[in-house]
């Protein structure tokens, strides 16, 4: 009696809550909230799952008219200009709503299920016009890429990011202005030192540098000056050894005549360190 | 007297915990090994062979009812107790931690009281048959007939009543279970796309 008082309550409560199930299946059974945009249609399950296929596609497309995404709402009303993009779900390969979309957004089981968005999804002469749905980036880089080149000359359609950018892609006027992209090195060195970074560094990588000052003149000792001291004006095309008290033109001049030389011009094309008396040297 | 209350922890009380803390622990790792390697779909389809091997377990009731004639009544037991803990495992992987349908947390819920209610079924079926064995043997011992023996068992038979209540307490417990994985496995079948 006692038994059968038990398996009657708990059979009253298990009818409870199969009934609940059906008044409130958006409780019971759904994986999580719909979009707030779908509020409407919560609890009617069958408005976008068919019964034993779950969902469908054509079931959103009875809503959601292709030719009218981006352009139009549900309702007919055009969208204001410059919210869309442009047709995109139209050019599309295939019209598979669900490939990319979830309405039950709060479970990561369900948002987990579906496919990440896939530029293969969209038509092979679409997929090249990137700026169709991205804007090209507002900086300094991307403003003074040479208006002919395309988007993936650099990026592929995987990731921003580990893009394979070539410097020859920069317009004639900006490609020796290397400091519009890159930031000058803050050691004591390069703090010296003003533009003409081509002068030491090729495009092709930053390190090693081509530039051995030792070719041209070792700084040791005394000569281990700042390099405005030799270069005016940081133009490192151009040195003068008279930059301090030791080098005076009357003083060269006085002990390169004395020794019959005339042309004492360019020092270092005979001394090319501090040490010695220096000799003839080829041009450098 | 402490040995004793040492034996029966060690072997009678211990044992419930630790599967059931096995149970616990087990699936929690699993299933923070599939959010590590994000393989968490893989945890979607585990409902399945979990409901299976459950769906199997219930060969000893089967086997108890003589509807299935091979197999010993003990190993099905066995047989039962593994499978539905590895069932229950798989289950408790496949529902994680989340918090979404009412209707699959009631079927969790009612899932982690039939494992506690099995623990608890296979911890008295244990405890009474080795009373019984060693009543049987202590009465044997003392030279009773086999008359005296059988009338003697009876009386003790009444330890089995404890199992035959809890069978009555397990048997609705199932059932609450089995409906709603039930319904949960139906609204699954009626909304999923199995793609």
């Amino acid at each position: 009696m006692k038994r059968s008082w038990v398996m009657s309550i708990i059979a009253v409560n298990l009818i409870v809550l199969i009934a609940l199930v059906f008044v409130f299946p958006h409780l019971m059974i759904s994986p999580g909230p719909v979009i707030p945009a779908h509020a409407d249609i919560a609890t009617d399950c069958f408005a976008c799952h068919s019964a034993l296929r779950g969902v469908s596609s054509q079931r959103c497309q009875t809503c959601h008219v292709v030719a009218d995404i981006g352009m139009r709402t549900t309702k007919g009303k055009a969208l204001a200009k410059g919210k869309s993009k442009v047709a995109f779900h139209q050019q599309l390969l295939e019209q598979d709503c669900v490939a990319c979309h979830s309405d039950h957004v709060g479970p990561k089981l369900t948002r987990h299920s579906r496919k990440p968005f896939s530029h293969a999804l969209i038509k092979p002469d679409v997929r090249t016009k990137c700026d169709s749905c991205h804007t090209r980036p507002d900086n300094n880089l991307h403003k003074n890429i040479k208006a002919t080149v395309a988007c993936n000359q650099c990026h592929t359609t995987d990731a921003w990011k580990n893009a394979t950018f070539n410097h020859d892609l920069l317009a004639a006027n900006t490609a020796l202005t290397c400091e519009g992209c890159h930031g000058k090195p803050k050691d004591k060195f390069h703090r010296q030192i003003q533009g003409n970074c081509q002068q030491c560094h090729s495009v092709k990588q930053w390190k090693p540098s081509t530039f051995n000052h030792d070719r041209f003149f070792v700084l040791d000792r005394n000569h281990n000056a700042t390099c405005a001291t030799c270069h005016v004006n940081n133009d490192l095309s151009r040195y003068t050894c008279y930059g301090c008290h030791e080098h005076t033109p009357a003083k060269i001049r006085a002990e390169h005549v004395e020794e019959g030389i005339r042309n004492f011009d360019n020092c270092v094309k005979c001394h090319r360190s501090a040490n010695g008396e220096g000799g003839e040297r080829g041009d450098d | 007297m402490s040995s004793i209350k040492a034996t029966l922890l060690s072997r009678e009380v211990l044992p419930f915990y630790v599967s059931l803390a096995a149970l616990a622990l087990v699936s929690l790792l699993l299933d923070a090994l599939l959010h590590v390697f994000d393989l968490v779909w893989i945890g979607r389809y585990l409902g399945i062979p979990g409901t299976l091997l459950i769906l199997f377990s219930f060969g000893y009731s089967l086997r108890k009812r003589q509807l299935i004639k091979s197999g010993t009544t003990v190993r099905w037991l066995r047989l039962h107790e593994r499978m539905a803990w590895a069932g229950s495992l798989l289950i408790l992987v496949h529902a994680g931690i989340h918090f979404n349908a009412i209707l699959g947390w009631l079927a969790v819920w009612a899932m982690l009281i039939n494992i506690g209610s099995g623990l608890t079924g296979k911890y008295l079926l244990e405890r009474a048959r080795k009373r019984l064995e060693a009543e049987r043997q202590k009465l044997k011992d003392e030279g009773l007939t086999a008359g005296q023996l059988e009338e003697r068992l009876h009386l003790d038979s009444l330890t089995f009543d404890v199992v035959k209540q809890w069978r009555s307490v397990h048997f609705p417990i199932t059932l609450a279970f089995a409906v709603l994985a039930l319904a949960h496995i139906i609204s699954v079948f009626i909304f999923w796309g199995w793609k």
